[in-house]
Protein backbone atom coordinates (compact mmCIF):
# COMPACT_ATOMS: atom_id res chain seq x y z
CA UNK A 1 0.00 0.00 0.00
CA UNK A 2 2.69 2.25 0.84
CA UNK A 3 3.68 4.63 -1.88
CA UNK A 4 0.98 3.54 -4.33
CA UNK A 5 0.37 7.19 -5.27
CA UNK A 6 2.11 10.29 -5.04
CA UNK A 7 1.48 12.50 -2.44
CA UNK A 8 0.49 10.49 -0.17
CA UNK A 9 2.18 9.64 3.45
CA UNK A 10 1.30 5.95 5.13
CA UNK A 11 3.44 5.91 8.36
CA UNK A 12 2.35 3.98 11.33
CA UNK A 13 1.32 5.35 14.03
CA UNK A 14 3.36 4.19 17.03
CA UNK A 15 6.73 4.57 15.12
CA UNK A 16 9.44 6.59 17.31
CA UNK A 17 10.57 9.85 16.07
CA UNK A 18 14.43 8.26 15.24
CA UNK A 19 13.02 5.20 13.96
CA UNK A 20 11.10 7.14 11.25
CA UNK A 21 13.69 9.79 10.66
CA UNK A 22 16.45 7.44 10.04
CA UNK A 23 14.76 5.25 8.21
CA UNK A 24 15.67 5.24 4.27
CA UNK A 25 12.54 5.43 2.84
CA UNK A 26 11.30 8.15 4.84
CA UNK A 27 14.13 10.27 2.56
CA UNK A 28 13.61 8.97 -0.89
CA UNK A 29 11.08 8.26 -3.46
CA UNK A 30 7.62 10.28 -3.78
CA UNK A 31 6.40 12.26 -1.34
CA UNK A 32 9.71 11.97 0.83
CA UNK A 33 11.92 14.35 2.75
CA UNK A 34 14.22 14.97 -0.51
CA UNK A 35 11.50 15.59 -2.76
CA UNK A 36 9.65 17.68 -0.14
CA UNK A 37 12.50 19.91 1.08
CA UNK A 38 13.55 20.42 -2.97
CA UNK A 39 10.02 21.68 -3.32
CA UNK A 40 10.15 23.95 -0.11
CA UNK A 41 13.86 25.06 -0.65
CA UNK A 42 12.38 25.97 -4.88
CA UNK A 43 9.38 28.23 -3.84
CA UNK A 44 10.79 29.60 -0.68
CA UNK A 45 14.04 30.93 -3.11
CA UNK A 46 11.56 32.02 -5.77
CA UNK A 47 9.75 34.28 -3.55
CA UNK A 48 12.69 35.69 -1.51
CA UNK A 49 14.63 36.38 -4.93
CA UNK A 50 11.43 38.21 -6.99
CA UNK A 51 10.82 40.38 -3.46
CA UNK A 52 14.71 41.55 -3.39
CA UNK A 53 14.49 42.22 -6.94
CA UNK A 54 11.87 44.02 -6.44
CA UNK A 55 12.05 45.82 -3.26
CA UNK A 56 15.54 46.49 -3.08
CA UNK A 57 15.88 49.17 -6.37
CA UNK A 58 12.64 50.67 -5.37
CA UNK A 59 13.38 50.93 -2.00
CA UNK A 60 16.72 52.42 -2.16
CA UNK A 61 15.82 54.95 -5.22
CA UNK A 62 12.82 56.03 -2.96
CA UNK A 63 15.09 56.49 0.31
CA UNK A 64 17.67 58.47 -2.01
CA UNK A 65 15.70 60.64 -3.21
CA UNK A 66 14.09 61.16 0.19
CA UNK A 67 10.52 60.20 -1.17
CA UNK A 68 7.52 58.51 0.21
CA UNK A 69 9.19 58.68 4.09
CA UNK A 70 5.74 58.34 5.57
CA UNK A 71 4.03 56.88 2.85
CA UNK A 72 6.34 53.61 2.39
CA UNK A 73 6.75 53.07 5.97
CA UNK A 74 2.98 53.00 6.33
CA UNK A 75 1.90 50.54 3.68
CA UNK A 76 4.50 48.52 5.02
CA UNK A 77 3.55 48.27 8.34
CA UNK A 78 -0.11 47.63 7.02
CA UNK A 79 0.94 44.95 4.70
CA UNK A 80 2.73 43.37 7.71
CA UNK A 81 -0.82 43.04 9.50
CA UNK A 82 -2.72 40.94 6.75
CA UNK A 83 -1.91 37.31 7.64
CA UNK A 84 -0.15 35.10 4.96
CA UNK A 85 -2.41 32.29 5.35
CA UNK A 86 -5.57 34.29 4.66
CA UNK A 87 -3.83 35.43 1.22
CA UNK A 88 -2.97 32.14 0.16
CA UNK A 89 -6.36 30.73 1.45
CA UNK A 90 -8.13 33.78 -0.52
CA UNK A 91 -5.98 33.25 -3.84
CA UNK A 92 -7.00 29.36 -4.12
CA UNK A 93 -9.77 29.70 -5.44
CA UNK A 94 -9.31 32.44 -7.78
CA UNK A 95 -5.97 30.49 -9.26
CA UNK A 96 -8.28 27.36 -9.64
CA UNK A 97 -11.40 29.31 -11.57
CA UNK A 98 -8.25 30.71 -13.81
CA UNK A 99 -7.11 26.75 -14.48
CA UNK A 100 -3.56 27.73 -12.95
CA UNK A 101 -4.15 24.60 -9.85
CA UNK A 102 -3.50 25.00 -6.26
CA UNK A 103 0.17 26.04 -7.07
CA UNK A 104 2.20 28.32 -7.27
CA UNK A 105 0.65 31.46 -7.68
CA UNK A 106 -1.25 31.56 -4.34
CA UNK A 107 1.46 30.20 -2.23
CA UNK A 108 3.83 32.09 -4.16
CA UNK A 109 2.20 35.62 -3.99
CA UNK A 110 1.44 35.31 -0.42
CA UNK A 111 5.06 34.85 0.04
CA UNK A 112 6.38 37.35 -1.97
CA UNK A 113 4.31 39.45 0.24
CA UNK A 114 5.37 38.42 3.22
CA UNK A 115 9.23 38.53 1.93
CA UNK A 116 8.66 42.44 0.61
CA UNK A 117 8.08 43.78 4.04
CA UNK A 118 11.53 43.05 5.85
CA UNK A 119 13.30 43.92 2.56
CA UNK A 120 11.81 47.10 1.45
CA UNK A 121 11.85 48.44 5.18
CA UNK A 122 15.64 47.65 5.57
CA UNK A 123 16.84 48.79 2.13
CA UNK A 124 15.07 52.12 3.09
CA UNK A 125 16.42 52.43 6.38
CA UNK A 126 20.10 51.06 5.07
CA UNK A 127 20.18 54.03 2.60
CA UNK A 128 18.50 56.32 4.67
CA UNK A 129 20.73 56.34 7.02
CA UNK A 130 24.10 56.38 5.35
CA UNK A 131 26.38 58.99 6.66
CA UNK A 132 25.52 62.28 5.29
CA UNK A 133 29.47 63.33 5.11
CA UNK A 134 30.21 60.10 3.39
CA UNK A 135 27.14 61.72 0.53
CA UNK A 136 29.11 65.14 0.53
CA UNK A 137 32.46 63.57 0.46
CA UNK A 138 31.31 61.67 -2.65
CA UNK A 139 29.46 64.28 -4.31
CA UNK A 140 32.70 67.07 -3.73
CA UNK A 141 34.62 63.95 -5.77
CA UNK A 142 32.29 65.05 -8.95
CA UNK A 143 30.28 61.49 -8.10
CA UNK A 144 26.94 61.79 -9.88
CA UNK A 145 23.76 60.67 -8.00
CA UNK A 146 23.41 57.25 -9.69
CA UNK A 147 27.21 57.20 -8.94
CA UNK A 148 26.18 57.96 -5.15
CA UNK A 149 23.56 55.63 -5.05
CA UNK A 150 25.40 52.79 -6.72
CA UNK A 151 28.70 53.01 -5.31
CA UNK A 152 28.46 54.58 -1.79
CA UNK A 153 25.15 54.12 -0.45
CA UNK A 154 24.44 51.19 -1.78
CA UNK A 155 27.93 49.75 -0.98
CA UNK A 156 27.43 51.02 3.05
CA UNK A 157 24.16 49.92 3.29
CA UNK A 158 24.85 46.65 2.30
CA UNK A 159 25.24 44.79 5.55
CA UNK A 160 21.25 45.94 6.68
CA UNK A 161 19.80 44.93 3.32
CA UNK A 162 21.56 41.77 3.30
CA UNK A 163 19.93 41.49 6.38
CA UNK A 164 16.50 42.28 5.71
CA UNK A 165 16.33 39.93 2.65
CA UNK A 166 17.91 37.30 5.69
CA UNK A 167 14.72 38.17 7.60
CA UNK A 168 12.86 37.69 4.98
CA UNK A 169 14.15 34.73 3.46
CA UNK A 170 13.80 32.69 7.34
CA UNK A 171 10.09 34.41 7.68
CA UNK A 172 9.37 32.53 4.09
CA UNK A 173 10.76 29.37 5.45
CA UNK A 174 9.12 29.19 8.51
CA UNK A 175 5.49 30.14 6.81
CA UNK A 176 6.01 27.96 3.41
CA UNK A 177 4.77 25.18 5.19
CA UNK A 178 0.92 26.22 5.02
CA UNK A 179 1.01 25.17 1.21
CA UNK A 180 0.25 21.97 2.40
CA UNK A 181 -3.15 22.93 3.80
CA UNK A 182 -3.78 24.82 0.45
CA UNK A 183 -3.62 21.61 -1.92
CA UNK A 184 0.22 21.68 -2.12
CA UNK A 185 3.07 19.40 -0.70
CA UNK A 186 6.95 20.75 0.70
CA UNK A 187 7.32 19.91 3.98
CA UNK A 188 4.54 20.97 5.52
CA UNK A 189 3.11 17.77 4.45
CA UNK A 190 4.44 16.18 7.61
CA UNK A 191 2.90 18.41 10.20
CA UNK A 192 -0.96 18.42 8.17
CA UNK A 193 -0.59 14.59 7.94
CA UNK A 194 0.62 14.49 11.18
CA UNK A 195 -2.52 16.05 12.94
CA UNK A 196 -4.71 14.50 10.15
CA UNK A 197 -3.76 10.89 11.27
CA UNK A 198 -2.75 11.58 15.04
CA UNK A 199 0.47 11.03 14.24
CA UNK A 200 2.95 12.90 16.35
CA UNK A 201 5.96 11.37 15.08
CA UNK A 202 5.05 13.07 11.72
CA UNK A 203 4.37 16.27 13.62
CA UNK A 204 7.31 16.51 15.17
CA UNK A 205 9.07 15.32 12.33
CA UNK A 206 7.83 18.54 10.09
CA UNK A 207 8.81 20.82 12.99
CA UNK A 208 12.24 19.45 13.60
CA UNK A 209 12.54 19.67 9.33
CA UNK A 210 11.28 23.26 9.02
CA UNK A 211 13.04 24.44 12.34
CA UNK A 212 15.74 23.04 10.79
CA UNK A 213 15.94 24.60 7.47
CA UNK A 214 15.07 28.11 8.84
CA UNK A 215 18.29 28.11 11.07
CA UNK A 216 20.09 26.75 8.19
CA UNK A 217 18.65 29.58 5.98
CA UNK A 218 19.94 32.11 8.56
CA UNK A 219 23.20 30.54 8.87
CA UNK A 220 23.86 30.55 5.10
CA UNK A 221 22.55 33.84 5.04
CA UNK A 222 25.82 34.96 7.95
CA UNK A 223 28.65 33.34 5.03
CA UNK A 224 26.96 34.73 2.18
CA UNK A 225 26.83 38.13 4.08
CA UNK A 226 31.01 37.48 4.54
CA UNK A 227 31.30 36.45 0.71
CA UNK A 228 29.78 39.47 -0.51
CA UNK A 229 30.12 42.81 1.67
CA UNK A 230 33.72 44.77 0.54
CA UNK A 231 35.97 44.68 2.64
CA UNK A 232 36.34 48.21 3.20
CA UNK A 233 32.43 47.75 4.32
CA UNK A 234 33.03 45.13 6.32
CA UNK A 235 35.60 47.17 8.37
CA UNK A 236 33.04 50.30 7.95
CA UNK A 237 30.38 48.28 10.05
CA UNK A 238 33.05 47.15 12.87
CA UNK A 239 34.29 50.54 13.11
CA UNK A 240 30.38 52.12 13.55
CA UNK A 241 30.15 49.12 15.87
CA UNK A 242 32.91 50.32 17.44
CA UNK A 243 31.52 53.99 17.97
CA UNK A 244 27.90 53.56 19.13
CA UNK A 245 28.68 50.07 21.36
CA UNK B 1 33.71 43.49 16.64
CA UNK B 2 32.55 41.13 13.44
CA UNK B 3 33.51 38.44 15.25
CA UNK B 4 31.40 38.88 18.12
CA UNK B 5 27.97 40.01 16.15
CA UNK B 6 28.60 37.22 13.94
CA UNK B 7 28.57 35.17 17.05
CA UNK B 8 25.64 36.41 18.53
CA UNK B 9 23.39 36.23 15.41
CA UNK B 10 24.71 32.54 15.11
CA UNK B 11 23.67 32.24 18.87
CA UNK B 12 20.16 34.18 17.92
CA UNK B 13 19.99 31.50 14.53
CA UNK B 14 20.74 28.64 16.90
CA UNK B 15 18.19 29.68 19.43
CA UNK B 16 15.10 28.38 17.78
CA UNK B 17 16.48 25.09 16.66
CA UNK B 18 16.88 24.36 20.65
CA UNK B 19 13.59 25.01 21.22
CA UNK B 20 12.24 22.82 18.50
CA UNK B 21 14.52 20.23 20.16
CA UNK B 22 13.19 20.54 23.70
CA UNK B 23 9.37 20.36 21.73
CA UNK B 24 10.44 17.33 19.71
CA UNK B 25 12.14 15.38 23.09
CA UNK B 26 8.62 16.54 25.09
CA UNK B 27 6.12 15.17 22.71
CA UNK B 28 8.23 11.97 22.08
CA UNK B 29 8.09 11.26 25.77
CA UNK B 30 4.56 10.87 25.77
CA UNK B 31 3.53 9.44 22.37
CA UNK B 32 1.46 6.44 23.31
CA UNK B 33 -0.09 7.45 26.59
CA UNK B 34 -2.67 9.71 24.99
CA UNK B 35 -2.06 12.18 28.30
CA UNK B 36 -1.24 15.11 25.32
CA UNK B 37 -4.37 15.05 24.36
CA UNK B 38 -5.83 15.02 28.25
CA UNK B 39 -4.13 17.84 29.07
CA UNK B 40 -4.75 19.96 26.08
CA UNK B 41 -8.77 19.44 26.21
CA UNK B 42 -9.05 20.15 29.64
CA UNK B 43 -7.00 23.73 29.30
CA UNK B 44 -9.69 24.23 26.85
CA UNK B 45 -12.18 23.60 29.08
CA UNK B 46 -11.15 25.94 31.33
CA UNK B 47 -10.27 28.49 29.08
CA UNK B 48 -13.41 28.66 27.11
CA UNK B 49 -15.72 26.72 29.67
CA UNK B 50 -17.62 29.96 30.74
CA UNK B 51 -18.24 31.81 28.25
CA UNK B 52 -19.91 29.47 26.15
CA UNK B 53 -21.96 28.74 28.68
CA UNK B 54 -23.24 32.20 29.05
CA UNK B 55 -23.54 32.58 25.38
CA UNK B 56 -25.30 29.02 25.17
CA UNK B 57 -27.50 29.28 28.41
CA UNK B 58 -29.15 33.35 27.77
CA UNK B 59 -31.54 31.32 25.24
CA UNK B 60 -31.88 28.30 26.79
CA UNK B 61 -32.61 28.72 30.44
CA UNK B 62 -35.89 31.03 30.63
CA UNK B 63 -37.23 28.54 28.50
CA UNK B 64 -36.05 25.84 30.56
CA UNK B 65 -37.62 27.38 33.63
CA UNK B 66 -40.68 27.35 32.05
CA UNK B 67 -40.96 24.52 30.25
CA UNK B 68 -39.48 22.14 33.34
CA UNK B 69 -41.17 24.34 36.41
CA UNK B 70 -43.96 21.40 36.96
CA UNK B 71 -41.29 18.56 36.07
CA UNK B 72 -38.62 16.99 38.75
CA UNK B 73 -35.55 18.86 37.72
CA UNK B 74 -33.19 16.14 37.33
CA UNK B 75 -30.73 15.78 39.75
CA UNK B 76 -26.95 14.60 39.17
CA UNK B 77 -23.91 15.68 37.72
CA UNK B 78 -22.80 18.72 35.23
CA UNK B 79 -23.03 16.61 31.90
CA UNK B 80 -19.81 18.35 29.90
CA UNK B 81 -20.24 17.95 25.99
CA UNK B 82 -18.30 18.90 23.17
CA UNK B 83 -18.81 19.31 19.76
CA UNK B 84 -16.14 17.88 17.31
CA UNK B 85 -14.36 20.97 15.06
CA UNK B 86 -16.63 21.21 11.99
CA UNK B 87 -20.03 22.94 11.51
CA UNK B 88 -22.52 19.60 11.43
CA UNK B 89 -20.96 17.85 14.61
CA UNK B 90 -21.24 21.60 16.58
CA UNK B 91 -24.61 22.15 15.45
CA UNK B 92 -25.25 18.60 16.74
CA UNK B 93 -23.55 19.33 20.10
CA UNK B 94 -25.90 22.34 20.13
CA UNK B 95 -28.83 20.43 19.27
CA UNK B 96 -28.33 17.84 21.62
CA UNK B 97 -27.11 20.41 24.18
CA UNK B 98 -29.93 22.65 24.35
CA UNK B 99 -32.05 19.84 24.40
CA UNK B 100 -30.86 18.68 27.33
CA UNK B 101 -31.16 21.89 29.14
CA UNK B 102 -34.31 22.56 28.43
CA UNK B 103 -35.14 19.35 29.91
CA UNK B 104 -33.54 20.51 33.10
CA UNK B 105 -30.04 19.12 33.48
CA UNK B 106 -27.34 20.50 34.10
CA UNK B 107 -25.46 21.00 30.97
CA UNK B 108 -22.54 22.36 29.77
CA UNK B 109 -21.31 22.92 26.43
CA UNK B 110 -18.22 23.51 25.89
CA UNK B 111 -16.34 25.09 22.96
CA UNK B 112 -15.60 22.57 20.02
CA UNK B 113 -12.45 21.36 19.73
CA UNK B 114 -10.89 18.58 17.66
CA UNK B 115 -12.17 15.76 16.15
CA UNK B 116 -13.17 12.21 16.72
CA UNK B 117 -9.72 10.78 18.11
CA UNK B 118 -10.10 14.38 20.86
CA UNK B 119 -14.02 12.98 21.76
CA UNK B 120 -13.14 9.46 22.37
CA UNK B 121 -10.08 10.37 24.39
CA UNK B 122 -12.03 13.14 26.07
CA UNK B 123 -14.58 10.55 27.13
CA UNK B 124 -12.12 8.15 28.41
CA UNK B 125 -10.30 9.94 30.68
CA UNK B 126 -13.18 12.22 32.30
CA UNK B 127 -12.90 15.45 30.13
CA UNK B 128 -16.01 15.12 28.53
CA UNK B 129 -19.18 13.07 29.59
CA UNK B 130 -21.18 13.59 26.69
CA UNK B 131 -20.33 13.19 22.55
CA UNK B 132 -22.16 12.45 19.39
CA UNK B 133 -19.88 10.28 17.18
CA UNK B 134 -20.67 9.01 13.24
CA UNK B 135 -21.22 4.98 14.52
CA UNK B 136 -18.90 4.11 11.37
CA UNK B 137 -16.27 6.62 12.03
CA UNK B 138 -16.27 5.44 16.02
CA UNK B 139 -15.58 1.63 14.70
CA UNK B 140 -12.70 2.83 12.80
CA UNK B 141 -11.19 4.49 15.68
CA UNK B 142 -12.37 2.00 18.03
CA UNK B 143 -11.91 -1.50 16.30
CA UNK B 144 -9.86 -0.91 12.95
CA UNK B 145 -9.67 -3.79 12.35
CA UNK B 146 -13.17 -4.87 12.24
CA UNK B 147 -14.75 -5.51 9.39
CA UNK B 148 -16.53 -2.42 8.11
CA UNK B 149 -20.43 -2.68 7.27
CA UNK B 150 -23.56 -0.96 5.63
CA UNK B 151 -25.64 -1.92 8.41
CA UNK B 152 -25.87 0.11 11.44
CA UNK B 153 -26.89 -3.05 14.02
CA UNK B 154 -23.50 -4.92 12.90
CA UNK B 155 -21.27 -1.60 13.91
CA UNK B 156 -23.36 -1.34 16.93
CA UNK B 157 -22.03 -4.49 17.73
CA UNK B 158 -18.76 -3.94 17.49
CA UNK B 159 -18.69 -0.34 19.04
CA UNK B 160 -21.24 -0.94 21.88
CA UNK B 161 -18.67 -2.98 23.87
CA UNK B 162 -15.65 -1.44 22.97
CA UNK B 163 -16.50 1.99 24.46
CA UNK B 164 -17.86 -0.04 27.37
CA UNK B 165 -14.19 -1.04 27.94
CA UNK B 166 -13.54 2.98 28.29
CA UNK B 167 -16.57 3.23 31.15
CA UNK B 168 -18.84 5.03 28.42
CA UNK B 169 -22.08 3.68 27.17
CA UNK B 170 -23.66 3.83 23.36
CA UNK B 171 -27.03 4.98 23.16
CA UNK B 172 -29.49 4.84 20.19
CA UNK B 173 -28.21 5.69 16.95
CA UNK B 174 -30.34 8.19 14.94
CA UNK B 175 -32.63 7.62 11.87
CA UNK B 176 -29.91 10.69 10.50
CA UNK B 177 -26.83 9.47 8.42
CA UNK B 178 -23.77 11.34 7.51
CA UNK B 179 -21.63 8.90 5.71
CA UNK B 180 -18.81 9.07 3.45
CA UNK B 181 -19.49 10.16 -0.17
CA UNK B 182 -17.77 9.76 -3.45
CA UNK B 183 -18.60 12.86 -5.12
CA UNK B 184 -17.96 13.24 -9.06
CA UNK B 185 -19.02 16.27 -11.13
CA UNK B 186 -22.34 16.26 -12.81
CA UNK B 187 -20.79 15.63 -16.13
CA UNK B 188 -18.89 12.71 -15.09
CA UNK B 189 -20.02 8.88 -17.20
CA UNK B 190 -19.74 7.21 -13.77
CA UNK B 191 -22.99 5.95 -12.04
CA UNK B 192 -21.16 3.98 -9.59
CA UNK B 193 -17.93 3.74 -7.81
CA UNK B 194 -16.64 1.12 -9.75
CA UNK B 195 -17.25 2.89 -13.30
CA UNK B 196 -14.32 4.71 -11.88
CA UNK B 197 -11.84 1.88 -12.14
CA UNK B 198 -11.07 2.76 -15.90
CA UNK B 199 -11.04 6.56 -15.97
CA UNK B 200 -7.72 7.38 -14.60
CA UNK B 201 -9.03 9.78 -12.25
CA UNK B 202 -7.36 12.17 -9.52
CA UNK B 203 -9.12 11.84 -6.04
CA UNK B 204 -8.76 14.77 -3.29
CA UNK B 205 -10.02 13.64 0.30
CA UNK B 206 -8.42 14.61 3.58
CA UNK B 207 -5.07 13.46 5.24
CA UNK B 208 -7.00 10.50 6.76
CA UNK B 209 -8.00 8.82 4.01
CA UNK B 210 -4.88 7.33 2.63
CA UNK B 211 -4.24 5.45 5.34
CA UNK B 212 -8.66 4.17 6.19
CA UNK B 213 -9.36 1.40 5.01
CA UNK B 214 -12.59 2.48 4.30
CA UNK B 215 -11.22 5.16 2.14
CA UNK B 216 -8.10 4.97 -0.26
CA UNK B 217 -7.06 1.65 0.90
CA UNK B 218 -10.56 0.13 0.03
CA UNK B 219 -10.82 2.18 -3.20
CA UNK B 220 -7.57 0.64 -4.52
CA UNK B 221 -8.19 -2.71 -3.42
CA UNK B 222 -8.51 -5.18 -6.01
CA UNK B 223 -10.73 -7.24 -4.04
CA UNK B 224 -13.17 -4.26 -3.45
CA UNK B 225 -12.82 -1.58 -5.83
CA UNK B 226 -9.30 -1.60 -7.74
CA UNK B 227 -8.99 1.43 -8.55
CA UNK B 228 -6.11 2.96 -9.56
CA UNK B 229 -6.09 6.73 -9.23
CA UNK B 230 -4.01 8.83 -11.44
CA UNK B 231 -2.79 11.10 -8.37
CA UNK B 232 -4.06 11.97 -5.30
CA UNK B 233 -4.30 15.36 -3.65
CA UNK B 234 -4.66 15.94 0.42
CA UNK B 235 -7.55 18.75 0.61
CA UNK B 236 -8.25 19.36 4.55
CA UNK B 237 -11.16 21.69 3.99
CA UNK B 238 -14.55 21.24 2.64
CA UNK B 239 -15.10 24.27 0.41
CA UNK B 240 -11.49 23.16 -1.13
CA UNK B 241 -13.02 20.17 -1.94
CA UNK B 242 -15.86 21.59 -3.55
CA UNK B 243 -13.35 24.34 -6.17
CA UNK B 244 -10.98 21.81 -6.96
CA UNK B 245 -13.86 19.55 -8.06
CA UNK B 246 -15.41 22.16 -9.66
CA UNK B 247 -12.30 23.24 -11.18
CA UNK B 248 -10.94 20.16 -12.92
CA UNK B 249 -7.86 20.12 -10.51
CA UNK B 250 -9.43 16.66 -9.32
CA UNK B 251 -11.71 14.70 -10.47
CA UNK B 252 -13.40 12.57 -7.54
CA UNK B 253 -13.15 13.93 -3.58
CA UNK B 254 -14.88 11.64 -0.68
CA UNK B 255 -17.31 13.71 1.02
CA UNK B 256 -19.99 13.60 3.00
CA UNK B 257 -23.73 13.04 2.52
CA UNK B 258 -24.83 15.54 4.03
CA UNK B 259 -22.64 18.47 2.12
CA UNK B 260 -25.05 21.06 0.79
CA UNK B 261 -22.33 22.15 -1.81
CA UNK B 262 -23.03 19.10 -3.72
CA UNK B 263 -26.32 20.26 -4.90
CA UNK B 264 -25.33 23.53 -4.80
CA UNK B 265 -22.47 23.11 -7.30
CA UNK B 266 -24.27 20.45 -9.57
CA UNK B 267 -22.12 17.47 -8.29
CA UNK B 268 -23.08 14.03 -8.51
CA UNK B 269 -22.89 11.23 -5.48
CA UNK B 270 -21.93 7.70 -7.24
CA UNK B 271 -23.48 4.81 -5.88
CA UNK B 272 -21.11 3.03 -3.60
CA UNK B 273 -22.28 -0.51 -5.12
CA UNK B 274 -19.62 -2.91 -3.00
CA UNK B 275 -20.37 -1.40 0.34
CA UNK B 276 -17.40 -0.03 1.49
CA UNK B 277 -18.62 2.85 3.28
CA UNK B 278 -19.65 2.21 6.83
CA UNK B 279 -22.98 3.29 7.91
CA UNK B 280 -22.68 6.64 9.70
CA UNK B 281 -25.80 6.96 11.86
CA UNK B 282 -24.72 9.40 14.88
CA UNK B 283 -25.22 8.30 17.92
CA UNK B 284 -24.97 9.79 21.08
CA UNK B 285 -22.85 7.99 23.67
CA UNK B 286 -22.41 9.09 27.45
CA UNK B 287 -20.29 7.99 30.14
CA UNK B 288 -21.46 5.29 31.97
CA UNK B 289 -20.91 6.55 35.48
CA UNK B 290 -23.31 10.30 34.44
CA UNK B 291 -25.75 8.01 32.73
CA UNK B 292 -26.24 5.62 36.16
CA UNK B 293 -26.43 8.87 38.16
CA UNK B 294 -29.24 9.88 36.50
CA UNK B 295 -31.18 7.12 35.82
CA UNK B 296 -32.78 5.90 33.23
CA UNK B 297 -34.89 8.85 32.84
CA UNK B 298 -31.34 10.49 30.99
CA UNK B 299 -30.90 7.69 28.23
CA UNK B 300 -34.74 7.89 27.62
CA UNK B 301 -34.87 11.48 26.62
CA UNK B 302 -31.59 11.21 24.76
CA UNK B 303 -32.87 8.21 22.72
CA UNK B 304 -36.15 10.36 21.89
CA UNK B 305 -34.20 13.29 20.49
CA UNK B 306 -31.77 10.70 18.12
CA UNK B 307 -35.09 9.29 17.18
CA UNK B 308 -36.02 12.62 15.72
CA UNK B 309 -33.39 13.77 14.06
CA UNK B 310 -33.09 13.06 10.09
CA UNK B 311 -30.31 12.98 7.41
CA UNK B 312 -32.73 15.73 6.30
CA UNK B 313 -32.26 18.04 9.41
CA UNK B 314 -28.76 17.58 9.01
CA UNK B 315 -28.37 18.86 5.23
CA UNK B 316 -30.62 21.96 6.77
CA UNK B 317 -28.20 22.23 9.57
CA UNK B 318 -25.24 22.58 7.06
CA UNK B 319 -27.21 24.65 4.36
CA UNK B 320 -27.77 27.53 7.43
CA UNK B 321 -24.42 27.28 8.86
CA UNK B 322 -22.42 26.63 5.78
CA UNK B 323 -24.38 28.38 3.13
CA UNK B 324 -25.76 30.99 4.75
CA UNK B 325 -23.20 31.56 7.38
CA UNK B 326 -25.66 31.66 10.20
CA UNK B 327 -24.41 30.59 13.74
CA UNK B 328 -25.01 26.80 15.15
CA UNK B 329 -26.29 27.45 18.20
CA UNK B 330 -29.25 29.43 16.43
CA UNK B 331 -30.01 26.93 13.76
CA UNK B 332 -30.19 24.17 16.96
CA UNK B 333 -32.55 26.66 18.70
CA UNK B 334 -34.69 27.23 15.75
CA UNK B 335 -34.64 23.50 15.20
CA UNK B 336 -35.95 22.48 18.92
CA UNK B 337 -38.23 25.13 18.34
CA UNK B 338 -39.98 24.09 15.43
CA UNK B 339 -39.92 20.37 17.06
CA UNK B 340 -41.32 21.91 20.28
CA UNK B 341 -38.55 20.77 22.60
CA UNK B 342 -38.18 23.87 23.52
Amino acid sequence: MAGALPGQTAVPRDIGFFEWFFDADTWTGSGGIIESLIDTVLLCAAATAVAALIAVPVAAVLAHYRKAQVASTWLVSLSRAVPTFAIAALLVPWSLRRGWGFEPWPIFIALFLLAVVPIFLNTYVAIREVPEESVDAARALGYGESAVLGRVEFAMGASLILAGVRVAAIQVVATEPIRAFLGGDGLGRYVRDGFGQNNTTLVVGGIVLIGGLAATTGLLFVLLERLVLPTGVRRLVRHQGERQP
Amino acid sequence: MTTHSTRRTVAKLLAPLVVFGLVAAACGSDDDSGDDGAESSSATTEASGSDTTEASGSDTTDASGSDTSDAAVPDGPTIRLRGQDFSEAITIAEVYGQYLQAQGYDVEILTPAGFRTEAIDGLSNGDLDLIVDYIGGSQAALAPDAPPSADPDEIVAVIGPAYEEIGATLLDYSPAVDGDAFVVRGDSEATTISDVAGLDYVLGASSQCPERPQCLIGLEDPDIYGIEFADFVTLEFGPLLGEALANDEVDAVIWNTTAPQITEQGFKVLEDDQGLFPAQNIAPIITTEVLEAYGDQLAADLDELSAMITTEDLLAWNTETDIEFRESDEVATEWLQSKGLL
